[in-house]
């Protein structure tokens, strides 16, 4: 279902500008925002980012604490807003609504289960910097160099487990398969929240496998469009 | 933007607190009449009669108040993901009264049951009414089930109230369209 942002039903409104722009991979930039005076979210949360009459959504990756504002745009060849982000450069203004979203953190004493494909790694960023520790992150990636923010993973997961789709040639400390095998063939029984971000294609399959072996798992999604 | 998931094929969905239930689940039920009653109420407010212009702002706050009542029925009570939501206060309940005490101030006093009818927002106040009641029992069984969870308490409060406002409301509407009730001849 739907739900409101919590208490307000006009999000407020923002300017920012751009900090510098950083090459995540062929074809994906980290931007580096200003931090509007007042804006505050709950790691996990995301924006609505504006350039004229066009809006999409980007969760952020930066700590809450942090002084600025980072998100992780994959550049679609014919998007409207992305290939504008993509070669954003130093001061060009933005505007944007936030945050929004419920896509948090919910402490349990069930093992959390972080699983991403490609960009949908974001808001895992985030909410590992802002002290989130010990998890297993799965992330469905095409080649190794997608593996944003691995040094970051590699610190506070207890598993992390880059799936590269492919079964052939798998390289050493990644899985070969899909983040969806992982669950299904690799996962061990247990009791576990899953928070899954990515494609709808990933949430169904994820969620009818979770279905199917983890019986009273909680399940948190994220959808990237 | 393609809104679905599929993820719900199979007879299941996620509740805002997590947990995977059947869609038959009465939570499920529950905050699916008050959807029910919230697109109800939408048809109400596209019908309502240019004389009373204030119903359609009173109507749209109404439906954010049930946007806030499903979210609280999506999640289970002493969940984390219930720390999010926003808290019913009972002022919400307070402004149906003072809406309800408003309308009747200006409505003669009922002499018996009245035909659910009249001007066409009228009829759908009457329609909106019999789900909110229908949302109502719903709850009261979920509230029972739960060991009357406190936040389940200020929904039933909520419903039970605008019901009545609903039932005001119709005769408000007849009222200020120029049709009279229709008193029920047994």
């Amino acid at each position: 279902m739907t739900l409101p942002d919590k208490g307000r039903s006009v999000p407020a409104r923002y300017k920012t500008a751009v900090l510098q722009r950083r090459q995540l991979s062929p074809g994906t930039v980290q931007l580096d925002l200003v931090r509007p005076h007042g804006f505050e979210f709950t790691a996990g949360q995301k924006i609505r980012l504006y350039r004229g009459n066009v809006s999409r959504d980007y969760s952020l990756a930066s700590a809450p604490t942090a002084p600025f504002l980072s998100i992780c745009v994959r550049i679609v060849a014919k998007g409207v807003l992305s290939p504008v982000l993509g070669a954003a450069k130093k001061n060009d203004s933005f505007s944007f609504t936030g945050p929004h979203g419920y896509f948090v953190f919910h402490p349990s004493n069930r093992h959390p289960v972080f699983v991403a494909t490609g960009t949908g790694i974001a808001p895992f960023a985030s909410i590992c910097r802002s002290g989130v520790s010990g998890v297993t992150l799965l992330h469905g990636v095409r080649d190794l160099k997608q593996r944003y923010y691995a040094e970051l993973f590699n610190r506070s997961a207890k598993q992390y487990v880059a799936c590269l789709g492919s079964r052939k040639n798998p390289a050493q400390g990644t899985y070969p398969g899909r983040v969806t095998d992982f669950l299904a063939e690799k996962l061990p029984p247990g009791d576990y929240d899953f928070y899954l971000c990515g494609r709808r294609e990933m949430i169904r399959d994820a969620t009818w496998i979770i279905d199917d072996r983890f019986s009273g798992a909680r399940i948190y999604t994220e959808i990237f469009y | 933007m393609k809104i679905y998931t599929g993820s719900g094929d199979r007879g299941k969905t996620s509740l805002f607190s997590g947990e995977r239930v059947s869609k038959g689940d009465l939570r499920i039920e529950a905050y699916g009449d008050v959807d029910e009653l919230n697109a109800m109420l939408g048809a109400l407010a596209a019908t309502a009669p240019p004389e009373a212009p204030e119903l359609g702002e009173e109507i749209r706050r109404i439906q954010s108040d049930l946007f806030h009542l499903g979210a609280w029925l999506a999640t289970t009570p002493d969940s984390p993901s219930a720390g999010m939501l926003k808290k019913l206060s009972e002022d919400a309940a307070r402004l149906l009264e003072a809406d309800i005490d408003r309308m009747e101030n200006g409505l003669p006093a009922l002499t018996g049951f009245i035909l659910p009818g009249g001007h066409r927002a009228a009829a759908w106040a009457h329609v909106a009414r019999t789900i909110c009641r229908r949302a109502e029992r719903r709850v009261v069984v979920l509230t029972e089930r739960e060991n009357h969870a406190e936040p389940l308490s200020a929904v039933l409060v909520y419903l039970n109230r605008l019901s009545d406002y609903l039932f005001v409301l119709s005769r408000h509407i007849n009222r200020i369209a120029g049709v009279e009730d229709i008193l029920w001849k047994p």
